[in-house]
């Protein structure tokens, strides 16, 4: 009894913490609708600052706090107010969620490049020495913890519910035009709420700083944590994200005292699809129906990127040759990183058609990497079986869990799409580490063999930069025949207008499972030869980091274009091997530049590189002069 | 035979009767107009047609089928096609596109074919793009089939959108509101274009306030008022029945 009530006050405690970051992430949540990815990262600039100023300066706690959090509200701010807020605007709901990854992504690669890779710990603030109370044993930072997520809680509370503030950003959640047009200052307020909850996740980064140890790349956790908390108590809820925080607080610390510490995340996850399947708004939350025949997203879309006539075949003649020389000028190091863009590209080839074409959001192409990769592996190394044959079956297995996952995320759509694919990786990445005697756990799996067929062997790197390029070849010229073709246009029609594709007769669901599948066999693909070609594979290879990375490559380069997907793949890969004294940044950079590129460039660099094209001559006719040309 | 048999339909939002006890018929080869004034519930007897909306009560019976509970891309599978009150063209596809995007359902090669790029499938896609083009061409709009549809004006978007409604090959064809917001000149493309989707012997129901338009065009009036039907007729009937006039200009008593 003893033994349980100690797990359950664990349980609260982590789940405050939870319940603090979830309500930061529900905050925003309810003003603009999105998701924000980077809400995790505040927790670990504001922890690492703490460090930094206490540890290196010497200041007392009280001082190093306030500072840490001015600081880390500060950088929230900025963030806000040039990114965050001008885009909220410009571009669609999926493509501000990518954004905040974005962000995410560069604040890690900040943290990074300051405080390097290793691991810090903060001592406690008062002591080391626990509390007895009523015969429990509690961590004396417990109470702090307790306490600020109270304070945070309450204050929020406070806020919206009792100040003009607080009343105005409710109207914005509810209306934003309406809003606007009662004079309340939308922009501002956005920014606002922004740099509030840039502020809560600092404090609890902070409170819960001395009790774990952490490191650069820790955000990702809170962030996941405080998405699965507010979508298992409701996204657009206050009460229901601090309930959901702490019940899936109480939810871990038990599945990892009577299950198995390995399977804790696991426990969550699962917990989390239940939740999304069996009510998608969340177990605390009053469900609210919504009309289908009015459209949900604003009208923000991408332009359209179109390659035609002898130009494009001109200048893909020209990329091939170009491509198809490399391997004589380069050194050995860049050919092995040519060989890694490349099979990357085919699985961001695969998020293209999915995300690019169909609008569906996926946070976890990296999931079915790991399918296809320890799939191949294992029945290489283990069973002794052909190469192929186990790229094969890595397919099926992993078509096998899209078309589970399809079924069961049919229903979502934005943010809970997001997240339940989100779940994937993290659930595939978390089995991974803990099927240790099939995977080889967290050290991951050595001796795989090289890619064969048929006898021959594709063992150097540039004969297996001529396979890859060549399935490349055929996979974008057969994706390109589909894609401009009934398949395609029934994929775009879903993409922005599921009602108007439905009242045509194309059949929605069935054209997402096949995007979906089509996306998740060319991950699976791409996981195998990643395999083949490194000759072992652990799990932060083929990691949650990975499928932000291949969303960038992608965003980079242009969605909906196919080969612009190549673009990302080189430029990301590439760069750190070219720039080997800027590797350190490599992180930051990736993030910087997918947050540009969305803000200024959310056609990708090839969507844009096209038009300043196609600009160049006069053009065709133009709208607006429509009754004169027709007349 | 009728295209289309409305039978007691009825659906409540709320305490609010949107379709009370509606019975209509739409016989096949008319150009029939489903005339009201605003909150008549016309658009929402046209989402209970497609099972956009459940009904509360009633059936729907398309050339003697009944509609039950199919979904509305079985609905538009089974030749019923509709148009949207706010024009829905496609955004991020071209106007040309657009109007292909309507011939889903005809499409006899598969993905796969059309990934292999098999020389059926692209003779197919030629062959569809030249009908796409003719349509475009009878509406006056060849001139920007390369350009983004949600760039051109209101009323040329409601003009593809029909033109992708026919390409999809109905038996039945339903239009909301589709001269709204646009000018003479579109509108007498669009006339024109009526008048060949008739000649073509397609069935359709309008639902229009232009009274011209319809007048002009409809062989059959159904006028709704307050969820009701209230009369149904030819044109010339419609405007001499003193309940449409109570309708529409309240009673007579008031007029004076």
């Amino acid at each position: 009894m003893e033994q349980f009530a100690q797990i359950i006050i664990g349980g609260l405690l982590q789940g405050s913490v939870f319940a603090v970051i979830a309500l930061g992430l529900s905050l925003v949540f309810r003003v603009t609708g999105i998701i924000n990815l980077a809400q995790g990262g505040f927790c670990i600039l504001g922890a690492l600052t703490l460090y930094t100023l206490e540890a290196d300066y010497g200041w007392p706690v009280p001082l190093a706090v306030l500072a840490a959090v001015a600081i880390t509200t500060l950088v929230g701010l900025g963030l806000g107010a040039a990114s965050f807020v001008p885009s909220l605007q410009r571009l669609p709901n999926s493509s501000m969620l990518m954004l905040t990854a974005g962000l995410m992504t560069a604040i890690e690669g900040l943290a990074l490049v300051v405080w390097g890779s290793q691991p810090y710990a903060v001592p406690p603030f008062s002591g080391e020495r626990p509390i007895v109370l009523l015969g429990l044993r509690l961590p004396s930072q417990g109470l702090w913890i307790a306490g600020a997520a109270v304070l945070i809680i309450l204050s929020v509370w406070y806020a919206l519910a009792r100040t003009a503030v607080g009343k105005a950003l409710l109207a914005c959640a509810e209306n934003p035009m309406a809003a606007r047009l009662m004079g309340v200052d939308v922009r501002r307020l956005t920014l606002v709420s922004f740099g509030l909850t840039a502020l809560i996740g600092a404090l609890g980064g902070i409170a819960v700083a001395p009790i774990m140890s952490f490191q650069f790349d820790t955000g990702r956790f809170f962030t996941n944590a405080g998405f699965i908390a507010v979508a298992i108590g409701g996204m657009s809820s206050l009460g229901g994200a601090v309930a959901g925080g702490l019940f899936l607080g109480v939810a871990e610390q038990l599945a990892a005292a009577y299950v198995s510490s390995l399977f804790a995340t696991a426990v969550s996850l699962a917990l989390l699809l239940v939740t999304l399947v069996w009510r998608p708004s969340g177990l605390f939350a009053p469900s609210r129906q919504r009309r289908q025949d009015v459209r949900e997203e604003l009208r923000v879309h991408r332009a359209i990127v179109r390659f035609k006539g002898r130009g494009a075949l001109v200048g893909g003649l020209v990329v091939l040759a170009l491509l198809a020389v490399l391997p004589a000028i380069v050194d050995g190091g860049t050919m092995s990183s040519l060989v890694i863009a490349l099979i990357l590209f085919i699985a961001v080839l695969g998020l293209d058609v999915l995300m690019g074409y169909t609008g569906q959001v996926n946070l976890g192409q990296s999931g079915f990497m790991a399918i296809g990769g320890y799939t191949a592996a294992i029945l290489a190394t283990g069973y002794g079986l052909p190469p192929l044959l186990g790229l094969v079956a890595g397919i099926g297995i992993s078509l096998a869990c899209a078309l589970v996952l399809s079924m069961v995320t049919l229903r979502l759509r934005g943010a809970y799409l997001a997240l339940a694919t989100l779940t994937f990786g993290l659930l595939v990445d978390s089995l991974t580490v803990g099927l240790g005697d099939l995977t080889g756990g967290p050290s991951g799996l050595v001796g795989i063999p090289a890619f064969s067929v048929a006898g021959f062997a594709f063992d150097t790197p540039q004969s297996l930069y001529y396979l890859v390029l060549g399935l490349a070849l055929v996979l974008v010229l057969g994706l390109m025949g589909g894609m401009r073709s009934g398949f395609g246009r029934a994929l775009q029609a879903i993409r922005t207008d599921q009602m108007a594709a439905a009242a045509l007769g194309i059949n929605v669901v069935r054209y997402k499972m096949a995007a979906f599948g089509i996306c998740a066999a060319l991950g699976s693909i791409a996981g195998s030869l990643y395999a083949f070609d490194f000759h072992f594979l652990a799990p932060e290879m083929v990691g949650t980091a990975r499928s932000f990375e291949m969303i960038a490559m992608l965003i980079i380069g242009g969605e909906g274009t196919l080969v612009g997907g190549l673009i990302g793949a080189l430029l990301i890969t590439l760069l750190p091997t070219i720039f080997q004294p800027l590797a350190a940044y490599k992180i930051m950079a990736e993030g910087l530049l997918l947050v540009l590129v969305f803000q200024f460039m959310p056609d990708g660099l090839l969507g844009t590189g096209m038009r300043a094209l196609s600009r160049l001559p006069a053009g065709g006719p133009r709208p607006g002069r429509l009754t004169e040309q027709t007349r | 035979m009728n295209a289309l048999e409305v039978e007691h339909l009825t659906k409540s939002f709320g305490g609010v009767r949107a379709t009370n006890d509606v019975s209509f018929a739409v016989p096949e080869g008319s150009l029939t107009a489903l005339i009201g004034p605003n909150g008549a519930g016309k658009t929402t007897l046209f989402n209970l047609v497609t099972n956009l909306f459940r009904r509360d009560g009633g059936a729907v019976r398309f050339f003697g089928q009944d509609l039950g509970d199919r979904t509305p891309s079985e609905i538009a599978e089974l030749g019923l096609m509709r148009t949207f009150q706010t024009a829905r063209v496609f955004p991020g596809m071209t106007a040309l596109e657009n109007v292909m995007a309507g011939a889903h359902r005809k499409l006899k090669r598969g993905a796969l074919a059309q990934m292999l790029w098999l020389p059926g499938a692209r003779a197919e896609e030629r062959r569809l793009a030249r009908r796409a083009e003719a349509l475009l061409d009878l509406v006056g709009l060849s001139a920007f089939r390369d350009i983004a549809a949600t760039s051109l004006p209101m009323g040329a978007q409601k003009l593809i959108e029909v033109c992708r409604a026919l390409l999809a090959g109905p038996r039945l064809l339903l239009l909301d509101e589709p001269a709204a917001g646009l000018n003479d000149t579109e509108t007498a493309e669009l006339s024109r274009l009526l008048r060949a989707i008739r000649d073509g012997g397609i069935t359709i129901l309008i639902v229009e306030h232009n009274m011209s338009l319809v007048m002009d065009s409809a062989s059959q009036v159904v006028v709704l008022d307050l969820g009701a039907c209230i009369a149904t007729g030819t044109p010339r009937q419609i405007l001499a029945d003193p309940r449409v006039i109570e309708a529409y200009l309240g009673p007579a008593a008031e007029v004076a």
